[in-house]
């Protein structure tokens, strides 16, 4: 059997009940009306599309732009994070997280996780300094950082929140969304997202009106209207067109989102009396973590990769080299041993597949895969 | 009355949805939604056009400046000379680097003089920027000397000029770097923002892969602190598309300012192509000191015109801490106050041409 990790065949074969028309077919009968409108830059999809997000996110404002990356990038931008400034982030996440605070000229400075791969809270407070402007906690794997800890410290230190939910769309704080906590929420659109359209895309959630119109400045140039430039800007809108696609998918995410829940449920059950061999994470019930990945800390996990491979079952790592060891970062000083957890993480992690389009037997034949290969 | 609107993407698009689509449908068959087989093909396309080595897709025209100012190691302290009448992208870009746009004055075909670049050359100048503006190609001669003399990179903004020549040479294959956009109102455009470079240059090359997937060289290894500025593989393959428009288009274009220039030269300022040049006319612009009117005129009419652009950037608001002030570029700020496009795009057909050209001699009869 095959289990796959990329799940956009599916999604896109897929027919609402009792309907012969694909995702596809919709959104390609969308496509059509839209090629032929000429409607191609900051169009009315768009600006539709972000209302609903706005609404779903329970947030003031959103504003589409060209990736999850830019998403962080332009929130600093838009809350004066510069050169010489410090901001906080988790040691375990993707790059483009550091990557968009040393875009803004900033020093990204790394806090170590927690068992639950998202920042280690209790060690924020050691790492700000004088220069540190703001946290940027990770909903990482799709989980998210605490957030009530979080927000404390910044606002007695009077630091800005900028939520790196990329990962996290439709997720749950406390009953608050994800990216309605902090100042601002970065989200990805990326082809592996919960929700994904069809390239590059990113959104920004904010309920600060100046922030917002901030925002619709830096994202288009700077430009008030056509001729006049408030302040220099970039380059970066989520496309119309992707905006089109995006409409017909997001009525699906909380529906896509309980899925994935429900497969990790499964896993999770399955693999609890692995003690030794699998440690599942543990689960908050203040929490709605939607599993953008599901992964575990697992022994022996290169032979396990290979085992699950070997059987058709598509694991990944999520990642295996720690970010402050990357060489982007040897300007910053890190060395082994500054970050014991997200070390042991990286050696030990293995993301399993658990979309929202596997099959209960592709589950079943997952976790057999899985408890067979420690059971040798 | 007859409409001539300025901009006509519906038009554009009519023909060419049906192949638009399938060619979508072709890259959600493969699922490479991301640097897949369409932006590769792209870029051979882009690179075999302009002839040069290589080209880089991205996220847009902007981008591209920014990125190969990045590459190049051009920053904090340091001095790019640009031009003052040109889009915005142009200096925020060498602003967004953290260098300073040293503007230099243009000459009266809107494009940059070399005379007033050399006097703007400093300790502190690490490259020019020449902008082929409106699709007319800057004088590149003296200004490939001026480099040469004071070791300056050449970093064309070539976003309004694919298929412009320069003594046989394609635009974007004239300096270092060539940087264009393939933004929706351009003539080789997407339905959504892109951007490419083209160059010559193997190590700008391989740093641009890089920093346009966030630095990183592999899947997990990052080597440098990058971007995220990818061509979208729908826009790679919808250019595809219409790459093989685009010599008839721009064709085209030629024609329909000749014809301008053929009812219209003894009665306004008609843009000319200098010899040994080819201008692809992304905008036809008279000059004329009732601009305004003419504008209205038209517009009355049913002829859509723009401006581009009326403001120059040193005088913009976000430019003041450059402390550029009116006056200092006298033909820059006497050509805002006179410029006007006239719609020259391919989808306007003889008749289009010489309606909204009987129109403009019958507003300057009266």
């Amino acid at each position: 059997m095959k289990v796959p990790f990329s799940y956009l065949d599916r999604q896109f074969a897929l027919s609402a009940p009792g309907e012969d028309a694909t995702l596809t077919d919709n959104i390609f009968d969308d496509l059509k009306k839209f090629v032929a409108s000429g409607d191609f830059t900051l169009g009315k999809s768009l600006v539709e599309f972000e209302k609903k997000f706005a609404k779903h996110e329970g947030t003031k404002h959103a504003l589409g732009v060209n990736s999850g990356t830019d998403a962080l990038f332009l929130s600093l931008k838009g809350l004066g994070i510069a050169p010489g400034d410090e901001v906080i982030t988790c040691a375990e996440t993707f790059i483009a997280t550091a990557g968009s605070i040393a875009q803004t000229g900033a020093t990204p400075v790394f806090v170590d996780a927690n068992d639950e791969f998202t920042i280690d809270v209790e060690k924020i407070e050691a790492a700000i300094t004088p220069k540190t402007k703001a946290i940027m906690p990770v909903w990482y794997t799709g989980n998210a950082p605490e957030l009530d800890r979080v927000l404390d410290i910044a606002k007695a230190k009077n630091l800005k929140v900028i939520e790196d939910s990329c990962c996290a769309i439709d997720g749950e704080y406390k009953g608050k969304k994800a990216g309605s906590i902090g100042d601002a929420g970065g989200f990805s659109f990326h082809p592996l997202k919960n929700l994904n359209v069809w390239s590059d895309g990113g959104m920004i959630t904010t309920n600060s009106d100046e922030l917002a119109a901030q925002i619709t400045l830096l994202r288009n140039h700077g430009f008030k209207n056509r001729d006049e430039v408030e302040v220099f800007g970039y380059n970066s809108r989520l496309d119309t067109f992707q905006a089109v696609v995006a409409l017909r998918m997001i009525g699906d995410v909380a529906a896509v989102t309980d899925r994935r829940i429900a497969a990790a449920r499964r896993y999770d059950q399955s693999f609890a009396d692995m003690e030794g061999f699998i440690e599942v994470p543990k689960r908050s019930t203040h929490i709605r973590h939607v599993f953008h990945l599901y992964m575990l800390r697992v022994k022996n996990r290169d032979a396990l990769l290979s085992h699950l491979q070997k059987n058709g079952v598509e694991a990944k790592i999520h990642y295996p080299i720690p970010l402050p060891y990357q060489k982007a970062c040897a300007h910053l000083g890190y060395k082994k041993g500054d970050f014991p957890k997200t070390e042991r993480d990286c050696d030990s992690i293995i993301t399993l597949p658990a979309h929202a389009h596997l099959t209960e037997e592709e589950i079943s034949y997952t976790i057999e895969t899985v408890r067979g290969f420690y059971s040798k | 009355m007859r409409k001539v609107p300025y901009v006509d993407l519906v038009r554009q698009h009519a023909p060419l949805k049906k192949d638009i689509l399938a060619a979508v449908e072709h890259v959600l068959d493969r699922g490479d939604f991301i640097l897949g087989e369409d932006v590769e093909k792209f870029e051979t396309r882009l690179a075999d056009y302009c002839g040069t080595k290589y080209a880089v897709g991205l996220n847009s025209g902007t981008d591209a400046l920014f990125l190969v100012m990045k590459v190049y190691g051009i920053g904090e302290g340091d001095e790019v000379i640009t031009a003052p009448n040109s889009f915005l992208a142009s200096a925020s870009t060498i602003v967004a680097v953290g260098a300073t746009p040293v503007f230099a004055d243009v000459r009266d075909d809107l494009n940059i003089d070399p005379d007033e670049i050399k006097k703007k050359i400093t300790s502190k100048t690490k490259a020019i920027m020449p902008v082929h503006l409106a699709g007319r190609p800057a004088d590149m001669e003296p200004i490939c000397e001026l480099a040469k003399a004071h070791n300056l990179k050449i970093i064309e903004d070539a976003a309004q000029a694919i298929g412009a020549e320069y003594h046989g040479v394609k635009t974007g294959a004239l300096g270092d770097a060539g940087c264009f956009s393939l933004h929706p109102l351009k003539t080789l455009n997407g339905c959504g923002d892109g951007g490419a470079v083209t160059t010559n240059d193997e190590a700008l090359r391989d740093t641009l892969l890089q920093y346009r997937n966030i630095g990183l060289k592999s899947r997990n290894e990052s080597e440098l602190w990058g971007f995220n500025s990818r061509l979208d593989s729908i826009q790679a393959a919808i250019l595809n598309v219409k790459f093989d428009q685009l010599e008839k288009w721009t064709e085209r274009r030629i024609a329909n300012a000749a014809r301008y220039r053929e009812r219209l030269g003894s009665t306004v300022r008609c843009p000319e192509t200098a010899n040994g040049t080819r201008s692809v006319y992304h905008t036809f612009v008279i000059l004329t000191e009732r601009r305004d009117a003419l504008k209205i005129f038209l517009e009355k009419n049913g002829v859509g015109s723009s401006i581009h652009y009326p403001i120059p950037i040193h005088l913009q608001k976000a430019a003041k801490r450059f402390g550029g002030k009116a006056g200092d570029f006298p033909v820059t700020e006497t050509n805002a106050g006179q410029m006007l496009s006239l719609p020259v795009h391919q989808d306007l057909n003889d008749e289009d041409i010489d309606y909204v050209a009987d129109k403009v001699k019958e507003f300057f009869a009266n």
